[in-house]
């Protein structure tokens, strides 16, 4: 018997043919072996501008042109590589070291292959989509290498080689051909010319090899050792590695090891472990809490050594902890800053996990978790067993002056400690050269790894933002923190408005092609009512009165949708971007400012595209008719709300426009009125107003000003709603499936019981959340005769239980969950402010499509379109860009009346004594040693720590070392049970303040800065309890 | 009905007179050595070419051809599948909690698979997949795939419960095989030993993804397809750095022979037209035995004979066109010494009744006997590269 195998030697393509052989696991428990094809070409060009042979083989697009050649002819040289050279990273390099790559200083002309492409996406999706910008652009000329395509440059797996050897073996052989082939095409030209191929690893197998078969290859620091500003440029470095190689040796382990992902896998669908995002609390850092799906509360994560290593944010899977270790929420204010003061970066040997002081303040808690009432009830607790999905991001923080070393002078190398401004994140431990440089600066670090064996996560330098407090850090700090993508519009962007500029007008000759499909509006008396200073007016409106007594009201919105069309740079651009971010002093446009303050922008005089909706009305305000068009209009006037409420109020005017005005008020009345009776909440939240454009003379403070709400507020609300309203309605009904909606979901009640519980027992309230209707009435009883702010208070606290309003698609959820809870409207979307919201473009082109309106190219209803999985991605990405917005902009405000405060101080400097200024305050929650009081005059909330409550002994002391001096004698009375807390010194209990929840204080808000202690030249917002009854 | 009798019979019957029939059996039946028609001796093999993974897409796959023109082609492919769990197991499925207590599952419960399990499907041109052939040469190669159990204690490179204790992955989970047989050409032969040795090659061949998950845990697995394991374990030998050294299996599949006997001799690998005269056709289905090193009987089936189906030659005594041209002396009848009829020689007379228990003695031990026809089949599989 013999066996006889076919030969193919003898067939010449056999070469060209390889394939790919791998296992898949589907989602469904499936395992498949994949078998891919390959068909290799020799087409792939090598990219370099000195290649004489590629151009004319590369392969071509429908033109006949080429993609333009990336790499230069003259790439920048180093000392080591003085005829220039280009970079081969490996998949390592790139993992360790994407900042370095990412900086504008060096790093110019890499190969990255596709091989380290993938390798790189498998293992860091972030880093993945970095690296993918970084190609894209042309200024860094990274060229994406598709070597397994090529010939020359595919590397077949050999037996038992593992797949990192192989993948080395295929950058090793791509720089061989490179040099190679630069080396056979530039014959002709000078031989010197030829720039080096450089392979950048880490792995010291890689390197050895590279030396034996003569390919030059360097380690990352190496290579960046000889670059100029090695220095800065080291520290960008991925920590993990190298602390990883360190510490091996000492194996001493701080935190449990995470389970085996199959067993994370199994315990999931076992329903014993469960999956869902780390939330670390607001006001006590050991204590975080995990939503899952299957328990109505969150579970409480208690302490660091049951977060293990999960960080606020992260997708983690937990274990509910046995009984006898429940435990109720913290009732203590626990600031990371304070209790690990101490701790030594470079020191790692005499560290524990749970330090003397955090057991300590874990075991007051412990201690209420006997209490009676509902609160002090010990709730389950859980640990992490293992995370899904780190969502570590870069984080703005400061360097821990104590943590640096005593001489800070030397460009030596030490571990600092950066602590972030997020209080949510722990500190991270970074390595430096240049500790002494970066203290006082905000920095931008980022987290590579948090390992077993080490207390905090280990991450490195990035970039300084700037001086602490200056503007143009600290405004570039929150937008880093709320990833607010603020970089100008790229090109590609910029090229896509029309090149007509600001001389756009609209086509004077109606046959144009530009008014087909659109209504002729010019006539309507239209206006728009807006914020004082609004340039981006996405709205206008008009009434008027119908021969037969019924009104036509209409509601025209910017048609942004008619400029930025579907799937081009600046429609993508937007969509990442998701909407316009408002900071006080500065507007982080979601469009070129050319579109959004004028293309679109409804500007009065001059005539604009825009999309209508017109309704006939009952003069009840019953809706008989609503018809939705594209138009084109001329604005009357731009008002702002104080204008147009001047202008109603004013008997004199009579003309049209004001009363049509009128008409609008009157009919928005009705419409307010019926939105509350069908049971629309009435919620507030701690908004404030800033003016920024005052003179400096002034008080600064007198910037800051609570909203104000006129009736034309709610004119303009009440008609963007009825128009939302109806839209949705509309492109629901064309599309059942990938309507664009927003919903806002019934809060469970449980989110109420603390709540409920506070008012019942504080102020003998009953709060019905039984419906929305219920809420409202039973929010409007909520009120206290000598305490007028009382009501928002509680609107302030209710709002916080419930869930926030998102954006989805129609398919997503079932017709009964579309409800909008807050406006009580069965159906809901946006619609009228496509200038600043990606979602009300998404609206518009789908109410184009829905009205069979066809467009200039007769294209609009084919982009209506859109597929429910990319419909669920923007919903994702505009859900999460809106909440960041609000954010950024409340921490805009919060950190402008600091600087009001600081610059107030300052100038009252001359008295010599900072006195602050005192305020009404409320308190919202009261903790163990520290209230939280809200100040409504600054829209501002704070902690007040028992250092802070001044009694009578020492009215006097003001300075921020004087009263931590008082933190030691202080003494306090908590009672969790009516919500109380006694302060006093110790042993003189009968001079004490008592507040208690709701209680309206007097406070004396101040803006200090630390002059000693770990927060050096931090500056906060400091709020002192005034021993003033009132 | 001319399908049918295929269908029942072992092969086509082939287009033979009475007379060819008659010569061809007096030729086999020669005592001690039979002349066969392509000259082989009783024992020999007719060559064949084979090869091992030819479909990249299968877990495992061969390609065998005889040198009579007829192949196979054999794909194995292997699925995960939750183990249906009976009310014991679960509860002790229940005590084992989540995956902590997955150790204790390695021995007892976790070993015993089920049959069904592997499941194999023939495909011959000419006939449905619910014909009888197909589906009794199916269940023949089947059975003995999945009954044969090594008994004996776990070393390395052995399976505890034969391959359906191998597809055991935990008391949740098991693989299901799938082997698709199909047929290339005309069944011209009995397809028997041409499926079965593609079978056992395929399966040789045939490897699962590595398992990266632990006990009792829900089935995971490396995606690096170089890390998969061989269904079959190999062992290499003691001195792995001979390069080009084979490793070896400690346990193979079974493979299935088809015997005949003519008269005293018997016939290996038999071909169309000597199936055509067989007195008994018999598959013989052997594997290694794991413990004492020898091979091991698992199955005999018969079947039937086409040479009953043959029409009967007249003897000139009888025929009306030569009666008296030829002398009636010449043709008394003997009594064949293997049927116990009597027969007129030169004159085709279909079989009838059964074999002698000696005449299926000898062919177990032919098959069997140390040194016999069975090892060197082995032997000669073993020889085809595997991978």
């Amino acid at each position: 018997m013999k066996s006889l195998r076919r030969d193919f030697s003898g067939d010449p393509s056999t070469a060209n043919v390889t394939s790919k052989v791998f296992v898949r696991s589907t989602k469904s428990g499936k395992v498949q072996k994949i078998v891919r094809e390959l068909y290799l070409r020799q087409d792939i060009p090598c990219s370099s501008r000195l290649c004489t042979i590629c151009p004319s083989v590369a392969p071509t697009d429908a033109n006949g042109n080429i993609v333009p050649f990336v790499l230069s002819e003259q790439p920048a040289g180093t000392t080591a590589f003085p005829r220039g050279h280009y970079i081969v990273p490996d998949t390592n390099a790139l993992l360790n070291g994407m900042d370095l790559f990412e900086h504008t200083g060096a790093f110019y002309d890499v190969i990255i292959l596709q091989t380290v492409l993938e390798e790189l996406k498998n293992q860091s999706l972030p880093l993945y989509n970095r690296l993918l910008a970084l190609i894209k652009t042309d200024e860094k000329r990274f060229y994406l290498f598709f070597n397994e395509f090529r010939l020359e440059t595919h590397v077949r797996r050999e037996q038992d080689e593992s797949i990192n050897d192989r993948n080395d073996r295929a950058v090793r052989t791509v720089a061989k051909w490179y040099m190679d082939h630069l080396r056979a095409v530039t014959k002709s030209k000078k031989e010197k010319s030829v720039p080096a191929i450089v392979v950048i690893t880490d792995d010291k197998e890689n390197l050895r090899k590279a030396k034996e078969e003569n390919v030059t290859a360097l380690s990352l620091e190496n290579y960046v050792s000889g670059l100029e500003e090695a220095d800065r440029l080291l520290d960008m470095i991925n920590e993990s590695r190298e602390a990883r190689e360190a510490k091996e040796a000492r194996g001493e382990l701080f935190y449990p090891e995470y389970y085996s992902m199959s067993k994370m896998m199994t315990g999931l669908r076992a329903g014993n472990l469960h999956q869902g995002v780390f939330n670390v609390s607001p006001y006590n850092y050991l204590e975080g809490q995990i939503k899952v799906a299957a328990f109505d509360k969150p579970l409480i994560i208690m302490g660091r050594h049951n977060s293990n290593r999960a960080i606020s944010g992260d997708v983690v899977v937990v274990e509910v902890l046995p009984k006898d270790q429940w435990k109720s929420p913290s009732t203590k204010i626990v600031d990371e800053e304070v209790v690990t003061k101490n701790d030594n970066p470079e020191g790692e040997d005499n560290e524990a996990v749970v330090t003397e002081r955090e057991r300590r303040a874990l075991q007051e808690e412990v201690r209420q978790a006997h209490g009676k009432n509902l609160e002090g009830r010990p709730q389950p607790t859980a640990k992490v067993v293992g995370v899904v999905k780190r969502n570590w991001r870069q984080y703005v923080g400061t360097v821990d002056s104590t943590s640096t070393g005593s001489q800070t002078s030397g460009r030596r190398q030490q571990n600092v400690f950066v602590l972030p401004m997020e209080k949510k994140v722990p500190k991270i431990r970074v390595r430096t050269r240049q500790a002494a440089d970066l203290l006082g600066q905000r920095i931008l670090v980022t987290i590579d790894a948090w390992n077993r064996d080490s207390r905090y996560p280990t991450g490195h330098f990035i970039r300084s933002l700037g001086e602490l407090e200056t503007k143009s850090a600290e405004t570039e700090a929150l937008l880093l923190e709320w990833d607010v993508q603020y970089k100008p519009f790229p090109k590609s962007v910029l090229d896509c408005l029309p090149s007509e500029g600001h001389d756009w007008r609209v086509p004077q000759s109606t046959d144009d092609i530009g008014w087909r499909g659109r209504r002729d509006l010019r006539d309507l008396l239209i206006c728009s009512i807006d914020p004082p200073g609004c340039q981006d007016i996405d709205d206008a409106l008009h009434a008027r009165k119908l021969p037969n007594g019924n009104f036509e009201v209409g509601v025209h919105i910017a048609d942004v949708s008619h400029f930025v069309k579907p799937n081009n740079a600046m429609d993508l651009e937007a969509s990442v971007r998701g909407t316009t971010v408002y900071l006080v002093d500065k507007r982080i446009d979601m469009l070129p400012h050319l579109l959004g303050t004028d293309l679109c922008s409804l500007k009065p005089y001059v005539e604009r595209y825009a999309f209508s909706v017109l309704w006939e009305m009952t003069p009840d305000a019953e809706v008989v008719s609503a018809d939705f068009t594209k138009s084109v209009i001329r604005s009357r006037e731009a008002f702002s709300y104080e204008q147009a409420q001047l202008r109603i109020d004013d008997p004199s005017k009579t003309d049209e426009l004001t009363q049509s005005m009128r008409t609008l008020l009157h009919l928005s009345k009705i419409l307010r009125q019926k939105r509350m009776d069908a049971g629309a909440l009435n919620l507030a939240s701690p908004e404030v107003r800033i003016e920024a454009d005052n003179d400096e003379v002034g008080d600064p403070l007198a910037d800051v000003k609570t909203k104000a709400m006129l009736a034309t507020n709610s004119l303009v609300e009440e008609f963007m709603l009825h128009a939302n309203i109806t839209v949705a309605a509309k492109i629901y009904s064309t599309f059942p499936q990938t309507a664009m909606l927003r919903r806002h979901a019934t809060p469970p009640p449980q989110n109420f019981e603390e709540l409920i519980n506070q008012l019942t027992k504080k102020r003998d309230m009953r709060l019905e959340v039984s419906s929305s209707g219920a809420l409202a009435d039973s929010l409007d009883r909520c009120t206290d005769a000598e305490n007028p702010f009382f009501n928002t208070l509680v609107r302030i606290l209710a709002t916080r239980c419930m869930t926030s309003a998102e954006y989805f698609g129609a398919g997503a959820h079932a017709e009964s969950e579309f409800r909008h809870y807050g406006l009580a409207s069965p159906i809901y979307t946006h619609f009228t402010s496509p200038i600043r919201r990606y979602a009300d473009l998404l609206v518009h082109r789908q109410l184009a499509a829905a009205i069979n309106y066809e467009g200039e190219d007769g294209r609009a209803t084919i982009e209506g379109s859109i597929t429910r999985n990319r419909l669920e991605d923007i919903c994702r990405n505009i859900n999460y860009r809106h909440r960041n917005a609000q954010h950024a902009g409340r921490a805009s405000i919060e950190y402008y009346v600091g600087q009001a405060l600081k610059a107030r101080s300052e100038k009252l400097a001359a008295d010599g004594v900072d006195s602050g200024i005192e305020e009404d305050a409320y308190v919202m929650r009261v903790f163990e040693n520290g209230v939280v009081v809200f100040v409504p005059r600054f829209g501002i909330e704070g902690v007040v720590r028992l250092e802070d409550f001044v009694l009578p002994s020492d009215e006097a002391l003001r300075a921020v070392e004087e009263r931590r001096e008082l933190v030691t004698r202080r003494e306090s009375d908590f009672d969790p049970e009516e919500y109380t807390l006694k302060v006093s010194d110790k042993g003189q209990q009968e001079r004490s303040v008592c507040v208690e929840l709701f209680q309206r204080v007097k406070v004396n808000v101040s803006s200090v800065k630390e002059e000693t202690g770990r927060g050096v030249g931090k500056r906060r917002v400091r709020i002192l309890i005034l021993n003033k009854k009132k | 009905m001319a399908a049918q009798r295929q269908a029942s019979s072992a092969s086509q019957t082939p287009h033979i007179s009475p007379a060819e029939l008659s010569y061809l059996y007096t030729s086999l039946s020669l005592p001690g050595t039979p002349i066969r028609p392509d000259g082989r001796s009783p024992t020999q093999f007719r060559p064949l070419s084979a090869e091992t993974d030819v479909l990249p897409g299968t877990n495992g796959s061969a390609r065998v051809g005889f040198a009579d023109g007829t192949q196979a082609i054999v794909g194995v492919k292997a699925e995960v599948e939750k183990t249906a769990l009976g009310v014991q197991a679960q509860q002790l499925e229940g005590a084992g909690g989540n995956g902590e207590a997955g150790a204790d599952g390695e021995g007892g419960v976790a070993t015993s698979g089920q049959g069904s399990w592997v499941q194999m499907a023939i495909e011959i041109p000419g006939f449905r997949d619910d014909d009888a052939l197909p589906v009794f040469l199916s269940e023949m190669m089947r059975e003995p795939l999945v009954e044969s159990v090594s008994s004996g204690v776990k070393d390395d490179g052995e399976m505890v419960g034969g391959l359906k204790g191998r597809l055991v992955i935990n008391r949740r989970w098991h693989w299901r095989l799938y082997i698709d047989v199909l047929l290339l050409s005309q069944p011209l032969s009995y397809p028997l030993p041409l499926l079965s040795l593609t079978t056992h090659l395929a399966l040789l061949a045939t490897k699962l993804p590595k398992l990266k998950s632990k006990g009792e845990e829900d089935p995971f697995f490396d995606d690096d397809w170089n890390a998969a394991e061989y269904l079959y374990p190999r062992i290499k030998p003691a001195k792995t750095n001979i390069p080009g050294s084979i490793s070896v299996h400690k346990v193979r599949p079974p493979v299935t022979l088809l015997v005949v006997s003519v008269a005293e001799n018997i016939i290996f690998d038999p071909s169309r037209e000597e199936i055509a005269v067989a007195d008994a056709v018999l598959a013989i289905s052997i594997a290694h035995d794991a413990d004492s090193g020898r091979l091991k009987l698992l199955s005999i089936r018969t079947i039937d004979p086409p040479s009953r189906l043959t029409q009967p030659g007249v003897p000139n005594s009888e025929n009306v066109a030569t009666v008296g041209s030829t002398a009636a002396a010449e043709e008394s009848a003997i009594v064949n010494p293997s049927t116990g009829e009597e027969e007129v020689p030169g004159v085709w007379k279909p079989r009838r009744g059964g074999v002698k228990r000696a005449t299926i003695a000898n062919m177990v031990k032919m098959v069997l006997e140390q040194g016999g026809v069975g090892e060197e089949v082995l032997e000669g599989l073993e020889g085809v590269e595997v991978g």
